[in-house]
């Protein structure tokens, strides 16, 4: 019994793998997953810090966040639809393989996306300022939970049973962007409201600039760095958790 | 054990039911089509089978395998080509192969024997290393049916599979149908064309508003579509008097009337055609066209289900939309 219980599990994350391999030879590079992952958060990077003095050790955790954050975010909401257009989505249901491992391997995809887009600022933060790492677990734990957390986030939104990428980035955005500003990155949470302060504590992204700051010895909120990464872990669990939900009522509904 | 088994197998969308509590049985080895006009429940079915979309009631086996709680295995046991080339525009040919041999646990030799063979089978040997969204349509058929039959399938599920090919390639999917059918595949056909389902399938079921109308062999159901005939003309006049005048002609059921063509049915199309020329020589009109017709799969549907034609119906005296209803629900195992 558990022989074979062992046997389907490597089965389902091979085949959960393969779908995630492929997803990022084929998307990765498409004009939608390049604006809305790449292009998207450095613009919004530079409007909110040119002109404030800011400097590479405070700007950098803001980058590398918000990096994480819309990349990891926007491949499941780019490639399900597209897929779906195609009816290549269709292929995996069809195929000898859970919901939850097709879930699984576009949240992958999400998760090293988001990985390798904000390498880069880190890399270019540690090679050409004067930036140091202080903590690299904090560090590495806050970019891979948050790639996790924010790919599942990105695969729940895309369970709108919709041909048209747009019909999946509307909604999405409109729940990123106010992120954006409760969380820390542009606006002190210090000098939010008190439902404010509540709401950054609830947003993930908060604790994705806690352990990035943790990381990078930059003075940061009185949390510990302990909370912030169960608070990402959960998260993520919980995205993926109600993403399956959403994808059997649709698959119900279809 | 049955290949494929469906009871009570049910789908609706809201109030509307698209498939209504259907049961057939397709025995293992057989070549099962599907039939129905579209919006019939044709892919609802197929999409509840193939584990696509969820039942909203009822079941179903796959070589003895509930496709809800079994779902691993029923999948196992299944190829599927859907009514859409759904192939990964931005892959190879070999490299769509590949992957779906992945989906299905292929080790990576084996991968790549069938790969192979299957481009070589499909003609697409030259063109393997090519991204396939510059592929013509009937080379993204081809590569479709490939993809399903990578993982050598028990029971394969063709939705439409000849759709956008051209005479070479459907008479190769013909052939491979048979072939693989000869080996102990079972087949489950669905398609719009009658011809093929008459040569190629060992029993045919029709499906119309979500409902199974009768499940027999083609051999039956050619017998009933031998019995309605219609002849199809159009005159440069669209004089008010043409339909009752054709109405009165010999051997004439019933004359519908479709923009400026006249459908006359008839069980004897030849006295028919002699008489349309004596009118139009008697009148002086002049004839555009002159056609005449089997049964469409409408007309076979409608003769298997007891649906009554009464547009414009000798008799009847008036015009009317075509009314149907099933009077008799039948589906035998």
């Amino acid at each position: 019994m558990i022989q074979l219980g062992l046997d389907r599990l490597r089965k389902e994350s091979a085949r959960a793998w393969a779908i995630a391999w492929k997803d990022m030879r084929t998307y990765y590079l498409t004009p939608p997953s390049l604006m809305f992952g790449v292009l998207f958060p450095i613009a919004l990077f530079f409007t909110f810090t040119v002109g404030r003095n800011l400097s590479s050790m405070q700007s950098l955790p803001i980058l590398l966040s918000q990096t994480v954050f819309w990349a990891s975010s926007t491949v499941g909401p780019v490639v399900i639809p597209l897929e779906r257009r195609t009816k290549t989505f269709d292929r995996y249901l069809s195929a000898p393989m859970s919901l939850f491992s097709v879930l699984l391997g576009k949240t992958m995809a999400g998760i090293f996306f988001g990985f390798f887009v904000s390498i880069v600022p880190l890399l270019i933060g540690t090679l050409l300022f004067p930036v140091e790492v202080m903590n690299a677990a904090a560090l590495a734990l806050g970019i891979i939970l948050s790639c996790f957390a924010f790919a599942a986030m990105g695969i729940m939104f895309a369970s709108v049973p919709t041909e048209s990428v747009g019909n999946i980035m509307m909604p999405l955005n409109f729940v990123r962007i106010p992120l954006l500003f409760i969380s820390g990155v542009f606006i002190p949470i210090g000098e939010l409201p008190v439902i404010g302060q509540v709401a950054a504590y609830l947003s993930p992204l908060t604790h994705t600039l806690i352990l990035v700051r943790g990381g990078l010895g930059v003075e940061s909120f009185s949390i510990p760095l302990g909370a912030s990464i169960i608070a990402l872990f959960v998260t993520g669990l919980l995205f993926l958790y109600l993403s399956l939900k959403f994808h059997e009522i649709i698959r119900k509904r279809e | 054990m049955y290949a494929i088994e469906v009871n009570d197998l049910t789908k609706s969308f809201g109030d509307l039911m698209a498939v209504d509590h259907i049961c057939f049985s397709v025995s293992q080895g057989e070549i099962f089509g599907f039939l129905g006009p579209n919006g019939a429940g044709k892919t609802t079915t197929t999409r509840m089978l193939t584990c696509i979309s969820t039942p909203t009631e009822g079941s179903a086996q796959i070589m003895g395998n509930d496709i809800q709680k079994q779902a691993f295995a029923a999948k196992e046991q299944m190829g599927v080509v859907t009514d859409i080339s759904n192939v990964y525009l931005d892959l190879s040919a070999q490299e769509n192969l590949i992957f779906t041999g992945k989906l299905y646990g292929l080790s990576k030799d084996r991968r790549l024997q069938k790969a192979k063979e299957l481009l070589e089978l499909f003609g697409l040997q030259d063109v393997r290393h090519e991204i396939v969204r510059g592929f013509s349509g009937g080379m993204k058929r081809r590569l479709t049916i490939a993809m399903a039959l990578v993982n050598d399938a028990s029971v394969l599920f063709l939705d439409e599979p000849t759709t956008a090919l051209d005479v070479q390639s459907v008479r190769v999917i013909h052939e491979l149908i048979m072939k693989l059918n000869s080996s102990g595949t079972t087949i489950f056909l669905t398609t719009h064309n009658m011809a093929e389902a008459s040569s190629l399938c060992n029993r045919v079921a029709i499906i119309s508003q979500g409902r199974i109308a009768t499940v027999d062999t083609p051999e039956r159901l050619k017998q009933a579509m031998d019995r309605v005939h219609s002849v199809e003309v159009v005159f440069d006049s669209s004089s008010s008097h043409l339909v009752t005048d054709l109405e009165e002609l010999q051997g004439v059921r019933g004359v519908q009337k479709r923009g400026n063509m006249l459908r006359l049915l008839t069980l004897h199309p030849p006295e028919v055609l002699t008489g349309v020329f004596q009118y139009s020589e008697r009148k002086d009109l002049r004839l555009l066209s002159i056609n005449t017709l089997g049964p469409s799969l409408e007309d076979v549907f409608l003769e298997m289900t007891g649906e009554e034609i009464v547009e414009r119906t000798k008799g009847s005296g008036k015009s009317s939309e075509r009314r149907g209803s099933v009077k008799s629900r039948r589906s035998s195992h």
